[in-house]
């Protein structure tokens, strides 16, 4: 999976996620710059995240991701 | 209640649900939700699920572990909220660590459970709603494997036993329901329940894979509290009570019994069976020659379900949306309490389109996954009280209870008064035909006339204006009796004629008999009569209500071989009997 390949479809996990369709995400992009990204919506990003690349992410790797560009790291070395 | 299937269940789909909800939507609900887990991610999947069934829900968070700081501070928000409906919910992480540090293990789960019944009694103290009590889901861990199941003192072995102890208690306490989390957890599997990573992280209290199906229980039993839930199934008969089309069959053809098939019809039959016994109301409605239909009842050896099952049956050749709409008319329910089963998609959307408000849920092609795809959408949520015909295993149950209880009073009458029973008397109405009819044709021994008439007759009956045919249903604190007596009075000139009477003997001994008796004579004060006239026609088994009228003061007449022996009472003469028996309105008080 290419790098823009995970940043798009993780891109559509956002905005479905926070219900906004024109949401754009980018590697430095973390809580603060979303209005409903609490602890509770972080929770239910993780559990679509891991539905859509179909993986599964640690307690500590869940609790290490700082901004996208975590994400997209730790999805880039899981996803095949 | 889902409607068609389990997909509605999808948390993402359901958060986006609540997103998106109207404010001020549907009959408003206010509930009070106490848990020792979060409720966070429950809550939003809560209120669309409610939405769903045309509830309004407002919610309202206690703080994390705060379950009896709440209930036993008359001060709290759970009071000052004014709930109508309160939800506990508790998981088994918190008691496990409680049970390790625990001194006492082996009074430990009683501990626990006095607890838990201590919060319930502290919150009925000052509110009377319905109180929603999770169970604990069992935890998977076995330090023993195999061999645990027969050791004393362990985690699992007192988390069993808490469950079963709240589920006793809880029938002492009318107002107590039971969500029981564990079998939704052994439906799913305890390891996709249980997600350890999200209690580290949030201290849910499973995978939000299953929230959904937890809070769908919680409003499956909300509603059945509220009153709403099935009353009646409406079942097609070809391919769906059995194999094959009867018309084209034949007796002989139709796949039912322990072969291939049949045995799935069957099961799906006992299934059926078990409703109704619950007191489920089951009708037919089939395309078929009523004729040819009704032979398979009465006939077919291997079948489960028999005419005396069916409260109303329609097989005929018009559309099943007219006769679903007469047969609604007939048992005077309400659309939105009836499901309509038939394996026919075709017919299953043709009823959708024309007939709204009745619930018609997918049934898969295996007629093996019948029971299945029923049960997963929990169609048949109660609240207990309203059943016909008796739960008779929780009847056995508590009639061990009252005899326990018995034994602590000193005399009959205190203790008939604890029972607090309340006894409802009621003209013979459309809903109770089926359950009237049955009485009558199982009673033998407290039987006065031993008159075997059937439902249509009692129909007749319930429509003649010189007659007054009643039924009477009991329940006490201890349970539901259900409709346990049928009388029926019959004008003539001046006297009123006691024409059936009739009891189950599970009720004897507590006053109803009396309590019957005195509704007659008022009946026949009211309305002019100057006397009562019973019989006593003897046969083998009624031997036990020989005396009956003579107890009431009755006369003795003469003797008339089969027609047996008449009684008169004059009713200015009849001195009420002292029974602690209260009518169902003073008890809602």
């Amino acid at each position: 999976m290419t790098h823009e390949e995970v940043h798009k479809r993780l891109t559509a996990v956002f905005r479905d996620v926070f219900d906004d369709p024109s949401l754009g995400i980018s590697d430095s992009t973390t809580a603060d710059d979303i209005d409903d990204w609490d602890s509770v919506n972080h929770i239910t990003l993780i559990a679509a995240v891991e539905t859509e690349f179909r993986i599964s992410l640690s307690t500590r790797e869940v609790k290490n991701l700082g901004n996208v560009g975590d994400f997209m790291k730790l999805i880039e070395s899981k996803a095949r | 209640m889902l409607k068609q299937n389990r997909a509605e269940l999808n948390y993402q789909e359901l958060v986006r649900k609540a997103r998106r909800l109207q404010p001020g939507v549907g009959q408003k609900l206010k509930i009070a939700l106490l848990a020792d887990v979060s409720t966070q991610h429950l809550v939003p999947i809560l209120r669309a699920l409610f939405a769903s069934n045309g509830v309004d829900a407002h919610i309202y968070e206690a703080g994390f572990d705060t379950v009896q700081l709440e209930a036993f501070n008359p001060a709290s928000g759970l009071y000052a909220f004014e709930p109508q409906l309160v939800v506990i919910l508790q998981s088994v992480t918190k008691l496990r660590g409680l049970y390790y540090e625990s001194d006492d293990r082996a009074g430990f789960s009683r501990s626990k459970a006095d607890g838990i019944e201590s919060v319930w009694q502290a919150i009925q103290s000052r509110l009377s709603v319905p109180i929603i009590q999770s169970t604990f889901v069992i935890p998977y861990e076995r330090a023993h494997g195999h061999f645990g199941a027969k050791v004393a003192g362990t985690l699992p072995g007192a988390i069993s036993e808490i469950n079963r102890d709240l589920c006793e208690r809880a029938q002492r306490h009318a107002s107590v329901f039971i969500c029981d989390i564990d079998y939704l957890a052994a439906w799913a599997g305890r390891r996709n329940f249980f997600d350890e990573r999200l209690w580290a992280l949030a201290k849910s209290l499973c995978s939000l894979e299953l929230l959904p199906e937890v809070a769908q229980s919680i409003v499956d039993i909300a509603m059945a509290s509220l009153g709403r839930g099935i009353k009646c199934v409406v079942l097609d008969l070809d391919n769906t009570l059995w194999g094959g089309v009867i018309g084209d069959d034949g007796l002989d053809g139709i796949g039912l019994g322990d072969l291939d098939e049949g045995g799935a019809f069957r099961f799906f039959q006992l299934f059926l069976r078990s409703l109704w016994e619950r007191g489920i109301l089951l009708a037919v409605c089939s395309k078929n020659t009523e004729s040819t239909a009704r032979r398979v009842f009465q006939e077919h050896p291997s079948m489960i379900l028999r005419e005396q099952h069916i409260a109303m049956f329609v097989a005929n050749w018009e559309d099943k949306a007219s006769n679903i709409r007469r047969i609604r008319e007939k048992l005077n329910i309400g659309f939105d309490s009836m499901v309509f089963l038939d394996d026919n998609p075709f017919e299953r959307n043709l009823v959708r389109q024309l007939v709204p408000e009745i619930l018609v849920p997918d049934l898969p092609e295996d007629p093996g996954l019948y029971v299945r795809a029923i049960c997963e959408l929990n169609l048949f949520e109660s609240a207990g009280a309203s059943a016909l015909d008796s739960q008779r295993t929780a009847l056995y149950q508590t009639a061990q209870k009252r005899e326990s209880e018995k034994q602590h009073f000193a005399d009959l009458a205190s203790y008939l008064k604890s029972l607090a029973t309340v006894a409802e008397l009621r003209r013979f109405d459309a809903a109770s035909l089926g359950r009237i009819a049955q009485l009558i044709q199982r009673s033998n021994q407290f039987n006065l006339t031993t008159r075997r008439y059937s439902q249509s007759q009692c129909e007749v009956l319930m429509n003649d204006a010189s007659t007054y045919p009643f039924s009477i249903t009991v329940r006490d604190r201890f349970g539901d009796f259900g409709l346990i007596a049928v009388i029926v009075l019959k004008h003539s000139g001046d006297t009123l004629e006691v024409d059936t009477f009739l009891m189950s003997c599970r009720v004897l001994q507590r006053g109803v008999e009396q309590y019957a008796m005195n509704h007659i004579v008022e009946y026949a004060r009211a309305n002019n009569f100057k006397s009562v006239v019973g019989r006593y026609i003897p046969t083998a088994k009624n031997s036990m209500v020989r005396e009956f009228f003579g107890q009431f003061g009755f006369e003795r007449g003469a003797e008339a071989g089969e027609a047996g022996t008449e009684w008169r009472l004059e009713v200015s003469r009849y001195i009420p009997r002292e029974v602690f028996i209260n009518q169902p309105e003073e008890i809602a008080q």
